[in-house]
């Protein structure tokens, strides 16, 4: 049954991206808002399948990297629907559901019924800890993709020619505003997530910093994130920069996500 | 019925024309009159607007029609005859139907799918209406006319570009800032079209005006019908650093607005987008400025050459909107011809009708003779059998002439039942 709605939400997920790439080719914004809607109720079925594997599982729907992509994905479109909503920027799920999309595949390779679990990890610091890196991360990634439709953006106002593509993406305004206040809450549930885990760490190995590769990727994520609100808030830093820097920030993120297991010796399971 | 449609437009006449026509017929409700009054017309409606004059009529005799409506014009309007027959358009039923809804969808338009048109067509209906010169034709045409025109907009994008200089820049501000509502316009010089570009900036939600100008005076009478405030060049950097789209017109030979001045306003601003609008020739804003960050220099061949881009794309979309019109043209055009037959089905009915109560009449005697309910039970008995032989030639009638071709079969109809006028009486 668990399978079976996951596989279901996957399927809608799918189609909701079909639906944003036909939008963006027939250039229809009422196409893109169906497409939003099918998103949503991915997200719901999404939403019921993670509830479900907690209360199966009991201490955390998260123990292993396929339920972390499948965690993340379910985060990013949850809370970009969440902008959607506030914004009316429809358009901005089709930079957002590819991603989320191939988050969703990666996931359905491994996932299954409750995974096993180490007595180590049965914490709910542990919990925190994941739930709130991994919301962190999405929040990047959901600022990300708005950076890069601000650079599209931006070059297609300044090539001055008025494709139906500058009024089909959100305007430039938007797209830095809605950067910004992902970015700021990418940061302090980041924030969350490095205090909650280098506390566990203390108590499981006596030292908060182990100069673990995934903490350090995620430190430097991390600080460059806090230049980027300094620059914005103290200097005033807009659009372009504050654009390339917070791509900067997710790409570090996503190393320290995906890429540190493959390379580096880590504590991390995920 | 039939319907004519003459007129004349923007592409058929020259300004000098139209405008006799539209003083001479002064207001839209006299001419309706004028034109309802006129022996064929049944029902009118007229159409005046800047870039035409069109009289659109439900009438018994197309062709004498149309002569009277043509001599109507040409008497009314005082106009040479010679001049007026190149000029005047005739349209009859189908093509008429096509003219009507091509231009209220915006079609036939001098800038093809601005939105003014519809309203002015639905004006004119309203006039009609009120002189009541609109019968059963003129308002399912014109009511199925305002659906196309709606369908037109929101299927194809023939009206979602901009095709105006001044509202590009409302366009290009919107995708720059999200909304324009509390931001800041500065005009520098007071060139007529810094002011139109402004005006429609001011529509669309910007606030405050600073009019900057060599000559105060000048300055001044732009900034008041804006309610704005003027500043000398002097002050110009400060301006700059206050607005969020700039628009420059002056005649000044060198940049006014240069790199310099740019850079420390957007240091002041923190960055905050700027959008320049650069009327003037020779230009007025150093060009290097558009490579700045978080600056977009738009000159007026820029503006110009996206108004003629989107003109081409309107003209692609004009393609989409002529397969809704031809649709639609064929969809009225079927209940047009339906409405052929409704005569001769009514005489149909009736002469049914009366035959049948004759007979009754007839066998009063014996009627009577039967109680109250043998007597409803033949009654029944009759009129079922008249309505089950009548249905399928009516039902039938009614589709054939869906498709046209009413003519005859109403004629055989009439001949065959001998529903010629004679009983009409």
């Amino acid at each position: 049954m668990e399978c079976c709605i996951f596989k279901t939400a996957l399927v809608v997920y799918c189609i909701s991206t079909a639906v944003f790439a036909v939008s963006m080719l027939a250039k229809r914004v009422a196409l893109a808002k169906l497409a939003a809607a099918a998103l949503g109720f991915a997200v719901l079925l999404h939403t019921v399948f993670i509830l479900w594997h907690w209360a199966v599982s009991g201490i955390s729907p998260v123990v292993n990297i396929y339920e972390a992509l499948s965690f993340v994905a379910w985060a990013v479109s949850g809370s970009y629907l969440v902008f959607q909503a506030k914004t009316k920027t429809s358009v901005l799920g089709a930079f957002v559901s590819p991603p989320v999309l191939l988050l969703m595949i990666a996931a359905s390779a491994g996932i299954a019924g409750p995974g096993e679990i180490d007595s180590s990890l049965e914490t709910y610091w542990v919990t925190v800890h994941v739930i709130f890196t991994l919301t962190g991360t999405a929040f990047f990634a959901l600022a990300c993709c708005a950076a890069l439709m601000y650079l599209v953006q931006d070059r297609l106002i300044r090539k001055r020619k008025v494709s139906d593509f500058i009024r089909l993406l959100p305007s430039l305004g938007d797209l830095d505003k809605i950067n910004h206040v992902s970015v700021v809450w990418g940061f302090l549930l980041l924030t969350v997530g490095i205090v909650s885990g280098s506390f566990w760490a203390r108590t499981a190995w006596g030292e908060h910093l182990l100069w673990d590769a995934k903490q350090v990727a995620t430190l430097a994520a991390w600080v460059l994130c806090a230049l980027l609100l300094h620059q914005r808030l103290a200097i005033g830093w807009k659009g372009k920069r504050a654009a390339y820097l917070s791509i900067g920030a997710f790409i570090i993120l996503l190393f320290s996500f995906v890429g540190v297991n493959m390379f580096f010796p880590t504590v991390h399971r995920f | 019925m039939n319907i004519v449609l003459l007129g004349m437009n923007h592409k058929s006449a020259p300004l000098e024309l139209r405008e006799r026509l539209t003083i001479a017929c002064g207001e839209e409700e006299q001419t309706v009159d004028h034109v309802k009054n006129l022996p064929q017309v049944k029902e009118a409606l007229y159409l005046a607007t800047c870039n035409r004059v069109e009289v659109l009529a439900a009438v018994d005799d197309p062709d004498s029609a149309v002569e009277q409506l043509k001599d109507f014009i040409v008497t009314h309007g005082n106009l040479p005859l010679d001049d007026m027959e190149a000029c005047i358009y005739r349209y009859r039923d189908e093509e008429a139907v096509r003219h009507l809804f091509r231009v209220a969808s915006s079609l036939d338009s001098m800038v093809m799918g601005e939105p003014q048109i519809l309203g002015q067509v639905k004006d004119a209906y309203r006039a009609s209406v009120e002189r009541k010169a609109t019968g059963v034709l003129l308002n399912r045409l014109l009511h199925h006319a305002f659906r196309v025109a709606k369908r037109v907009r929101t299927e194809t994008g023939i009206s979602s570009n901009a095709v105006s200089v001044g509202y590009t820049a409302v366009t290009l501000a919107k995708k720059i800032m999200g909304h324009l509502a509390g931001k800041t316009v500065l005009i520098v010089g007071a060139g007529e079209m810094a002011e139109l570009v402004t005006r429609h900036l001011v529509k669309n939600g910007v606030e405050s005006i600073i009019v900057a100008n060599r000559t105060v005076e000048n300055a001044r009478t732009i900034a008041e019908s804006f309610d704005g405030r003027v500043v000398g060049f002097e002050s110009l950097p400060g301006a700059v650093g206050e607005a969020d789209i700039i628009i420059t017109s002056t005649g000044a030979s060198g940049y006014v607005i240069d790199r310099g001045m740019i850079a420390g306003a957007l240091r002041r601003r923190r960055n905050r987008l700027l959008f320049m609008i650069d009327i003037a020739v020779p230009r007025d804003i150093d060009p290097a400025a558009a490579a700045m960050d978080n600056v977009y220099l738009y000159n007026i061949d820029d503006l110009q050459s996206v108004v003629d881009e989107n003109l081409q794309t309107r003209l692609v979309e004009a393609e989409q909107a002529g397969r809704i019109i031809e649709d639609e043209v064929e969809n009225f055009e079927r209940w047009r011809h339906s409405l052929a037959v409704v005569p001769a089905i009514v005489d149909l009915r009736q002469k049914v009708e009366s035959i049948t109560r004759r007979e009754f009449d007839r066998c009063g005697g014996w009627m009577d003779t039967l109680n109250e309910e043998d007597r409803q039970n033949v009654e029944g008995l009759v009129n079922g059998i008249i309505n089950k032989i009548l249905h399928e030639p009516v039902t039938g009638l009614k589709e054939v002439c869906e498709d046209g071709g009413a003519e005859e079969y109403v004629a055989a109809l009439r001949r065959l039942f001998g529903l010629e006028d004679d009983f009409r009486r």
